[in-house]
């Protein structure tokens, strides 16, 4: 590995929960005014996507003694229940906050018991549950408001659970999490170009909800497109890391014809 | 504002039905055969994927077969045994095909490289493991462990969603509450079939597997993780009624 310079975790700690948090309160508080304001639960979403894949990459690369995506599939567990509870109990604009920080709670739980009663010798595995979880309804919220156009109990369970998108969510909003490190992880692992990776999944999740989304054709046209740019911006980003990190990048050509290999 | 306590209070039965539910999850999740990577190269036994993959399809193929059955029938043994099929014929239709690709396609045979005999079929085991692997396939003991283990993780499965559709005023044919409860049921699912794979950590073989012997810490981490999420799902899914225009 050449030149490491990393972002530390607390850094991307702020970045997730700050922009998660405002991204999907400008959406909340805005998108009353136009619709079109969804977007910024998208790109709340990208960000908590961004926190939750770099808390993967440093769990996971304790060894969990399982497959990569089984925290994914925790942390969006763990969401899913919490954000749930959360928009449930008709607190209007502290639901997302009460969602987040009950998913927080969660995540603090499951960290305990699985390191007092199962016995995990992961150090950092309670405050890991903990950030993966918050990022998990973190990117729930911000996806759900996309789609649903209003972060009220009765819209989200009638425009996104009841028509299925939610598990939409939860597999794409998963994959942006614990892809990045189950497909970079190794020796010549760089957060860098993990972090894009989780970035462009993220933008391939926000088109999908804004196609998903009801919010109006506004809303529909202008989620999609802010999509489109981050999954662009950032595939290239991470195709360009990919040769940075690569020893070298040859062009095999296409495969030989039959009288060719005679 | 709704009155917490007093949904907590008034459900605490189907709490503890679904808390019975997630630990029977946890549990089923020792019996079946997880290979991951290795097996995928036929250089484990078990059927070549995680557990949580393995073990959430039973559980949503289960809760598939719960909510059918829900619609026409609310006796809760037809529940939960519907959901306990559901979940086994699952693992099944998946471990049978397995084995035909491993034996036609991969050309290896179903062996244990736990046991030296089969404890179903005494069959001799240690001669036909392939130098330098675990095993391969599924032999006829893991197919029986898993089995049982979709039978018991379905069961923990409609356990769980009769419980949730119970704690609900709503008709059990409103799709709005069945696709809530679903919602929960699956993210429970998940997450109790996280917690014993880390219990598990990497392969197991079935009940045979020494490891399975590990499986009280994992029931009792599930037992105790199911009691916090028990209470936000019976409040959740109990508040819907409250909610106008479902």
């Amino acid at each position: 590995m050449t030149e490491k310079k990393m972002i530390p975790p607390n850094t991307l700690l702020a970045f997730g929960v700050v922009g998660g948090l405002l991204g999907v309160y400008l959406a909340y508080f805005l998108a009353p005014m136009n619709p079109i304001f969804v977007f910024f639960g998208a790109l709340g979403a990208v960000c908590a996507s961004v926190w939750g894949a770099d808390v993967v990459r440093r769990v996971a690369s304790y060894g969990l003694g399982t497959g990569v995506p089984s925290i994914g599939m925790l942390a969006l567990g763990m969401g899913i229940i919490a954000v749930l509870f959360g928009l449930s109990l008709g607190l209007g604009p502290a639901g997302p906050l009460v969602a987040f920080i009950t998913s927080c709670v969660i995540g603090a739980i499951i960290g305990i018991i699985s390191k007092k009663v199962v016995g995990m010798t992961i150090p950092i595995m309670v405050s890991a549950t903990t950030e993966i979880a918050g990022a998990g309804a973190l990117l729930i919220l911000g996806l759900s408001i996309v789609i649903a156009g209003s972060l009220d109990f009765g819209v989200v369970v009638t425009e996104v659970i009841t028509t299925g998108f939610i598990m939409m969510i939860y597999i794409a909003g998963g994959m942006a999490m614990l892809h990045p490190h189950n497909s970079n992880l190794g020796p010549d692992e760089t957060q860098d170009r993990l972090l894009a990776l989780s970035a462009e999944k993220a933008g391939i999740a926000v088109v999908l909800s804004g196609f998903a989304s009801v919010a109006g054709m506004g809303a529909m046209a202008v989620t999609m497109l802010i999509g489109l740019f981050i999954w662009y911006t950032f595939w290239g980003k991470y195709y360009g890391f990919v040769k940075r990190d690569a020893y070298k990048v040859i062009d095999v050509g296409m495969l030989p014809t039959e009288e060719e290999m005679q | 504002m709704i009155d917490i306590v007093g949904l907590i209070a008034s459900n605490l039965i189907w709490i503890l039905a679904i808390v019975i539910g997630g630990t029977l999850i946890s549990i089923s999740v020792h019996f079946i055969p997880v290979g991951g990577a290795p097996a995928a190269m036929a250089q484990a036994t078990g059927i070549g994927t995680g557990t949580v993959m393995l073990a959430a399809g039973a559980g949503i193929a289960g809760i598939i077969a719960a909510g059918a059955v829900m619609a026409v029938n609310q006796n809760i043994w037809v529940v939960i045994g519907a959901a306990a099929v559901g979940a086994a014929v699952m693992l099944a239709a998946t471990m049978i095909v397995a084995t035909w690709i491993y034996a036609y396609g991969v050309g290896v045979m179903p062996v244990s490289a736990k046991v030296k005999y089969d404890p179903i079929t005494k069959y001799r085991q240690d001669l036909y493991v392939s130098q330098g692997t675990e095993g391969h396939g599924i032999p006829t003991v893991a197919y029986v462990s898993a089995s049982i283990g979709g039978l018991l993780g379905g069961l923990g499965a409609g356990l769980a969603y009769y419980a949730l559709m119970k704690v609900s005023t709503l008709p059990v044919t409103n799709l709005n509450l069945v696709a809530v409860v679903s919602t929960f049921t699956i993210g429970f699912f998940f997450i109790n079939s996280v917690i014993p794979s880390y219990n598990i950590v990497g392969t197991i073989e079935g009940f045979h597997d020494p490891k399975f012997k590990k499986w009280p810490k994992a029931a009792i981490a599930s037992f105790l993780a199911s009691i916090p999420l028990g209470i936000l799902a019976v409040v959740a899914v109990a508040s819907l009624a409250s909610v106008g225009g479902l």
